[in-house]
């Protein structure tokens, strides 16, 4: 080990081990966090302002409090913070019930109505084209139902590789909240024409994607001649309702948030004081490579250095635009080089009233500081092609 | 990335056997002529038989004529001898077309740790919104005394910072829970990019707002295809929580959400809500549709992870890499073994590097800045020996956090949660120099 790096590494094990000890006492609210607030970097495990000062970071990371106009490494102007901005202006009601459209666990969706059979029919109009019959899926798009919801939902505790199946996961199956679903399809379905559907298509369509995950609501089944409005949405339980980690509802939110980062053990993570430099894994190691290899890329891959392919097609405007480009613009391409300008539309008219077999000639042949074919080696009809092209890039 | 179907199709290309432009084989010919033009430049080594080299004997095109006018290309290009430096989809990344999609990042070919902007991983979930800025608007309003609209002049008259920050796409390298998918960096790893970010700290524009203490969450809305949304933490929003325009020096591209998006600083990209058009603050969260039915980490006891804010401690050996192999090193050469590393919970302090297949490490040294929620180069010394290797990558950072083996990222978070995978990636070198992609499985 070297002598830079020991500095560095005495101090990560004391964030470590600090880490640690915190760790097991995060729970309510934490006590801040001792180690003077910042380690060599800077950084403290809790903030230092704000209505959480003193708790420790939301994350489970650092923070970066300023301390003489510095942040970490960064200066800061502190001035910045002291307020006094009156930019802008304040919405009017209008504006602010155009834009204030969250529909949430708390925030319900507008009145409105709509039965099974009029979304069965919107959606193949407007959703089957991607989302498959029956909310099947395909083409990539998402699968909205897999059987029923409340069976499916027991399928999350599946692995692939160790169980049959994977996870079955969809809006029945899954999904937290019935809100997620109506203000996802008001805001962004369908794909290319987001924002086209009235509040009642969307209840319509809600409807819809609730009977093809065979749920219920209050005990009765969405049925086929199911009509669905405000008060029956708001009744709505998902089978997965309670399959989330944090709980960040309620006053409790964040602070479950808090914990729960705060813990490496809930999402795999490893400690400093959990590092091994030699022998660190006993007995054989196991080497998995690649099955069979994905390679469907675009473009493919290459870390080749040479000038891009431009496919040669006789008569093909872009390939005489890619040799105008590459060649002729050198003299066409701007004044003082004798040539007539490409876009200038009275020099090109006086080009071309020499009839277009002349035009050709001298550029097959060369004329004055023109070289035969401009010094390429096109074909007579490719070299044509060009001349085409600056002609109607002159019009 | 639709990451329920993205993990299907990944399923079903795996069984397609039709793939016959086999990249393997084309290492090896590169490799085969590499060795030729060795052995045939030992021949002459030491004599005078040696061929000239036309390259310095002719004079070079270039250096005959006129090069480009000043004027040619006002806004400039790459040369076009750099075309393959450049993203990459593949279909199986999309959700049946290239408006739900993404573009991946050419790390192999990164230098230093500012990705150039034409060049930054590229995520959307309705197409690239294309944003006449004349008509952008920003509305603040919820659980705030004073509700805002800035137009975009208004919003860019507040103090500016500037920061340099990774954005990743926590399902980089998600495709890779039950192993390894693509011999390629690019692929493995490259739903994520590096830049300095210039705007303004939302807690500077709230001084004035008149936050009410019920506030916890803020809802960050985009004005795009999808009205892409997500809920953040209140405690983040006064933190490091930006309002950015600036992308390295210049506007942002419309691809990172021109004229204006969020930038939560190591936070999942996904919550960076690009083409930005209103923050509403709540005493609840929101249930967008992209932290329920997608972004969220499903574990085998069947509970997924929700709001998984951070992008873990990470590294990856971008040199040697399957793009970048070893195929022209001769046996003795030193190289430099190189790499990035970063963290969203904090500053890197180190990264160790394996050459046996995560059994035995030393570490490397850091090069270059080293800030924080940045990408930060490793760098090791390495001399050649023709031998196969397994090298891997380990980092560590100031938050006390580094990188786990895949055993123990899957003990806990099993093979379905497809977002913020972290554990050591590794490769195989071949005796020729040859560099796969392979995983570590004790």
């Amino acid at each position: 080990m070297f002598k830079l790096d020991r500095k560095s590494l005495v101090s990560i094990s004391l964030i470590a081990a600090v880490s640690i000890g915190l760790t097991a006492c995060v729970g309510g609210d934490a006590s801040p966090d001792g180690i003077g607030a910042v380690s060599s970097t800077g950084a403290s495990h809790s903030y230092a302002t704000g209505p959480d000062a003193g708790k420790l970071v939301v994350d489970g990371g650092v923070t970066y409090p300023v301390n003489n106009n510095k942040s970490g490494i960064y200066y800061v102007n502190s001035d910045t913070q002291n307020g006094g901005y009156s930019y802008g202006r304040t919405p009017t009601k209008n504006e602010l019930d155009a834009w204030a459209t969250s529909v949430t666990p708390y925030a319900p969706p507008p009145e409105g109505h709509g039965n099974v059979q009029d979304g069965a029919d919107l959606y193949d109009a407007k959703c089957g084209m991607c989302h498959g019959d029956f909310g099947s899926g395909g083409g990539g798009y998402p699968s909205l139902a897999k059987g029923n919801a409340y069976v499916g939902q027991k399928s999350l505790t599946n692995q692939r590789g160790i169980t049959e199946d994977g996870p079955n996961r969809v809006f029945g199956t899954y999904w937290p909240q019935a809100s997620t679903l109506w203000w996802y399809i008001k805001e962004g379905m369908p794909h290319p024409a987001p924002k086209s559907l009235t509040d009642d298509q969307v209840y319509s369509l809600v409807a819809y994607i609730l009977n093809i995950n065979e749920m219920k609501i209050d005990g009765e089944l969405v049925g086929d001649d199911y009509d669905l409005d405000r008060a029956k949405f708001l009744k709505i339980v998902m089978p997965n309702k309670d399959g989330f980690v944090p709980k960040i509802d309620g006053p409790q939110g964040q602070d479950n948030a808090r914990a729960y980062f705060n813990d490496p053990k809930n999402i795999g993570a490893k400690t400093v004081s959990e590092r091994c430099m030699t022998d660190c894994i006993k007995g054989e190691t196991k080497v998995t490579r690649i099955k069979v290899e994905t390679k469907d890329f675009l473009p493919p891959l290459s870390t080749v250095r040479d000038l891009p392919v431009v496919e040669k097609k006789a008569g093909s405007n872009d390939a005489a635009k890619a040799s105008y480009e590459g060649t002729c613009k050198m003299c066409h391409g701007a004044d003082g080089m004798g040539a007539p300008v490409v876009g200038n539309k009275k020099a090109w008219a006086k080009v071309t009233t020499q009839g277009i077999d002349k035009v050709y000639d001298h550029a097959i042949n060369g004329l004055n500081g023109m070289p035969p074919k401009g010094g390429t080696d096109l074909a007579d009809s490719d070299l044509k092609a060009v001349v085409d092209y600056m002609i109607s890039m002159s019009k | 990335m639709n990451d329920n179907n993205s993990q299907k199709n990944l399923e079903s290309s795996s069984n397609d056997t039709h793939n016959t432009l086999a990249r393997r084989d084309f290492f090896r010919k590169s490799a085969a002529l590499s060795a030729t033009a060795l052995a045939g430049t030992s021949l002459f080594a030491g004599t005078k038989a040696m061929a000239d080299d036309p390259a310095i004997i002719n004079h070079v095109p270039w250096g005959i004529k006129f090069g480009d006018p000043v004027t040619k290309n006002l806004y400039g290009m790459p040369s076009e001898y750099e075309h393959n430096n450049t993203r990459r989809n593949a279909e199986l990344l999309s959700s049946g077309n290239f408006y739900a999609s993404i573009a991946m990042c050419p790390i192999q070919e990164s230098e230093g740790i500012i990705t150039p902007n034409g060049l930054f991983f590229s995520r959307s979930h309705g197409g690239v919104a294309q944003v006449n800025p004349n008509e952008f608007r920003l509305m603040i309003h919820g659980l705030i005394d004073k509700p805002l609209v800035l137009t975009l002049d208004q919003l860019k008259r507040y103090p500016s910072v500037s920061r340099i920050h990774f954005i990743e796409c926590p399902a980089n390298g998600g495709p890779e829970w039950r192993g390894p998918q693509f011999n390629s960096v690019q692929f493995a790893k490259g739903m994520m990019s590096c830049a300095e970010w210039t705007g303004v700290y939302i807690k500077t524009i709230l001084k004035d707002l008149g936050l009410k203490p019920t506030a916890k969450w803020m809802l960050a809305e985009g004005s795009d295809n999808s009205e892409m949304g997500r809920t953040v933490p209140i405690d983040k929003v006064l933190d490091d929580a930006m309002i950015v325009w600036g992308q390295n020096g210049e506007a942002l591209r419309p691809e990172q959400g021109y004229p204006v998006r969020l930038v939560l600083p190591g936070w999942e990209g996904n919550l960076c809500v690009k083409w930005l058009k209103r923050l509403e603050f709540s005493d609840e969260p929101f249930y967008a549709k992209e932290e329920t039915a997608k972004y969220t980490a499903l574990k085998p006891d069947g509970k997924a992870v929700q709001h998984f804010y951070a992008n873990e401690v990470n590294s990856i050996i971008t040199s040697p890499c399957p793009e970048k192999p070893w195929t022209d090193l001769k046996k003795g050469d030193m190289v430099e073994i190189e790499g990035l590393a970063w963290s969203g919970y904090g500053t890197i302090t180190g990264v160790d590097i394996t050459f046996d297949g995560c059994k035995n490490w030393t570490p490397t040294k850091l090069k270059g800045l080293v800030l924080p929620k940045a990408w930060t180069r490793f760098s090791f010394m390495y001399k050649y020996e023709g031998k196969p290797l397994i090298i891997g990558s380990r980092a560590m950072d100031d938050a006390g956090r580094m990188q786990p083996t895949i055993e123990e990222e899957v003990s806990v978070m099993g093979v379905e949660s497809v977002y913020h995978r972290n554990s050591i990636a590794t490769w195989e070198v071949t005796e020729k120099g040859e560099v796969h992609n392979v995983q570590i499985r004790s």
